[in-house]
């Protein structure tokens, strides 16, 4: 019998455990007085982290066919990069040509 | 059959189910993007207006107990581990124990729920409206901007609102595995909706309440 099928459930406790550890990691952060733009890259990649973690392991997304995983990923990581590359600098383009 | 449909199958392979899943599932997944692209778009929004904003924005700590935020994150990614145990028990056709961590999520998504009412009350209570910081107050003798005000209401707002409606499936959901009548994927159906809501929560603790 695999490991897996004989502990079904500890899999779910050890991510609970890695997020937890990455959580406390992130809010400690700031006491270590890093640079501002590296505190910035930490934040952003533990918080990319814990959507991987949280997404394959709890909604099961790897163990999913691929292309519904992909499907996924980029379906909102390539609209958020146009929302905020394109969209919110046409929307400033535009408050500054709007007299107030 | 003719050599183009031929052709066709041999590229496509997908059979009926392109992705794998039944159709409730592929369902689900979809509308999990677009209600995420929903939660894309409030936080580009944020994001942009934060980086826009001309006023300074506020020390987070001196507006929010961070600890009290950390409290309720622990509570959300809890919930979440009873959640997947619940999947998994209906799927291995234990639904006893599957019922059982259905009742123990509800309870830990009120638990959020509460948690989020109160950091509410506190906030409007030093003088965070919707439309930004209420004259003479404390939040405005601190130099608040609007944008603060209007993104933690809109963000938390439209996240508490996505975790009641969690704990509405979840409520229907354990009555009617009670009852006998929910098959294993009504409970992963639920629980796809649930983990969403704590994945859409990484992303507000992280960008609002840590950067």
């Amino acid at each position: 019998m695999s490991d897996n099928a004989a502990h079904p459930y500890r899999i779910y406790w050890i991510t609970w455990i890695v997020l937890l550890v990455i959580t406390v990691g992130m809010l400690a952060a700031e006491e270590f007085h890093m640079p501002k733009w590296f505190l910035l890259f930490f934040l952003l990649t533990f918080m990319a982290v814990k959507a991987v973690i949280i997404a394959g392991n709890f909604m099961h997304l790897r163990f999913e066919r691929r292309n519904l995983a992909v499907m996924v990923g980029a379906g909102i990581v390539v609209t958020s990069l146009i929302l905020y590359t394109y969209v919110s600098q046409e929307t400033a383009r535009i408050m500054q040509l709007t007299p107030r | 059959m003719h050599a183009a449909e031929t052709a066709l199958d041999a590229h496509w392979g997908g059979g009926t189910a392109p992705f794998g899943a039944s159709w409730q599932k592929t369902m689900m997944w979809i509308f999990i993007v677009t209600d995420a692209l929903l939660f894309s778009a409030l936080l580009t929004g944020y994001g942009f207006l934060r980086h826009a904003s001309a006023v300074p924005w506020p020390d987070r700590t001196e507006v929010f107990s961070i600890s009290f935020i950390a409290l309720m994150t622990f509570i959300l990614i809890t919930s979440s581990v009873f959640m997947a145990i619940a999947v998994t028990a209906a799927n291995r056709g234990d639904m006893k124990l599957a019922l059982r961590n259905v009742v123990l999520t509800i309870i830990g998504g009120a638990a959020f729920l509460a948690c989020q009412a109160y950091e509410w009350s506190h906030i409007i209570h030093h003088g965070g409206r919707l439309y930004g910081a209420l004259p003479g107050s404390e939040l405005a003798a601190m130099g608040v901007p609007p944008i603060f005000t209007q993104a933690f209401f809109v963000l938390t707002g439209f996240h508490g609102s996505h975790v009641l409606s969690g704990l509405t499936i979840l409520t229907i959901t354990a009555i009617r595995t009670a009852m006998g009548k929910t098959p294993p994927q009504g409970i992963e159906m639920a629980g796809l909706y649930w983990h969403f809501v704590d994945l859409v929560w990484v992303f507000i603790f992280t960008l609002f309440y840590l950067l």
